[in-house]
């Protein structure tokens, strides 16, 4: 990819793995199982990138985390509050608001 | 115990000192690789490790996202980290060779203080003069981004050429330039070679006279040289090179010989006798009309140092 083209996909990056994290954590999960889910689904995410953002969400009460120490291997499960309920219908909002403005855009020019 | 997980974790972990959750970032990271290198390759050794921490980055950049993106100096402030480290070290440059120059001590209290001392002495102060302006500079910025205060920092509004645009007729006007100040320094070498002295005078008789003493004549030619043949060398190397460095450390070394002409007593440096009070004109005159070029001279290091560190800025 062009480096001017993965620039700017980082900085979108950016806002839109904070909305498929919190769409995710309706259910809970840890980190590594989040990484392989979003690579299922066709996107690729820096699991370095990825831990950081869930702390800094759980940090601001968006998301809750608890340790499973049950199996073999101790595993850090993270799930969305009600506070990162509310959060995700806001930046829902702002995102359908730009899609359809995008929309609009690109349709009166194709009509040019 | 995985050495090489254990030795990357240990990395991340200097770059996260001070951190108080530092030990659940590095348990949560060790968790990570440990069931991707299982989920992935089916085993968990240290060749398997090895690859997940690749590609898992670099351990600093990996902690540099756990850190808050909060900078020390105010993006905006940036550029006046240089002007203003630029500015007080071209105070301190030319208060240091006027304490070179005339022995003297020079405070100005809180920020300055120039001790009296020798010409070696000032090329080792210089640099650590430059760091402590830095440092204060970076000081005040830091304490003014951190106040978190909408602060205006004062500048003197003069233009500083920075698009150095090499044109056609710019090259030309250097190319006679650099001709007709070699051809001076040239000339000016003939004399003193021959006369030990460029200041001659030619009166009723035939002969040429040294105007000074011949210590004062040496001095005060050698000195006049070295400024043409800075002026010189600093023109043909701007025949290849728009580096601001160019100018200023040619300003930088006119200030020093300029600084050096005040070394010769000029009560005792002329060659004939004349009366005191005319003496005392004389180097009242020299004495404003020297400290006058200085300061267009100091200017001019000012203005290529703004420009270093405008470049070093946009850099």
């Amino acid at each position: 990819m062009d480096p001017e083209v993965s620039h700017f996909e980082t900085e979108m990056n950016r806002g839109f793995l904070q909305i498929l994290v919190l769409a995710m954590l309706e259910k809970d999960m840890y980190g590594y199982a989040m990484v392989r889910t979003i690579r299922e689904l066709g996107y690729e995410v820096e699991e370095n990138t990825l831990y950081p953002l869930l702390r800094r969400l759980e940090k601001n009460g968006w998301v809750k985390s608890k340790w499973d120490v049950s199996e073999d291997r101790p595993r850090k499960f993270y799930g969305i509050t009600d506070a990162g309920r509310g959060l995700r219908t806001e930046l829902l909002g702002i995102w359908k608001k730009q899609d359809e403005i995008l929309k609009r855009i690109m349709k009166e020019t194709s009509r040019v | 115990m995985f050495e090489k997980l254990e030795a990357y974790l240990e990395e991340i972990s200097h770059f996260l000192s001070g951190r108080e959750e530092r030990e659940e970032i590095l348990s949560e990271i060790r968790s990570h690789i440990l069931e991707k290198a299982q989920q992935e390759f089916g085993e968990t050794t240290e060749a398997t490790l090895a690859k997940v921490i690749a590609a898992y980055g670099p351990a600093r950049r990996v902690a540099e996202k756990y850190l808050d993106g909060s900078p020390i100096i105010a993006p905006a402030f940036k550029r006046f980290l240089f002007r203003y480290t630029a500015l007080l070290f071209a105070f301190h440059f030319v208060f240091t060779v006027a304490a070179v120059v005339f022995k003297k001590s020079f405070l100005m209290f809180p920020i300055v203080y120039i001790p009296s001392m020798g010409p070696f002495e000032a090329l080792c102060y210089l640099p650590m003069a430059f760091l402590f302006d830095l440092g204060v500079v970076t000081l005040i910025l830091y304490l003014i981004t951190q106040s978190k205060k909408e602060v205006k920092l004062p500048w003197p509004r003069f233009s500083v050429d920075l698009d150095e645009v090499k044109t056609s007729g710019r090259t030309i006007g250097r190319i006679i330039g650099l001709a007709a100040m070699t051809a001076l320094t040239g000339a000016a070498l003939y004399l003193y070679i021959r006369y030990q002295t460029i200041f001659l005078i030619k009166l009723h008789s035939a002969e040429f006279r040294p105007i000074f003493t011949p210590e004062a004549g040496q001095w005060f030619s050698l000195i006049l040289i070295g400024l043409w043949a800075l002026s010189a060398i600093s023109l043909a190397i701007k025949l290849v090179t728009a580096s601001p460095w160019v100018d200023a450390v040619k300003e930088g070394l006119s200030l020093v010989l300029l600084g050096l002409i005040f070394r010769q007593p000029l009560d005792t440096a002329l060659a004939v006798q004349l009366p005191a009070g005319l003496v005392r004109l004389i180097k009242i005159n020299l004495t404003i009309t020297v400290f006058i070029i200085c300061i267009f001279v100091a200017v001019d290091l000012i203005k290529a140092l703004v420009r270093i560190g405008r470049r070093q800025l946009a850099k």
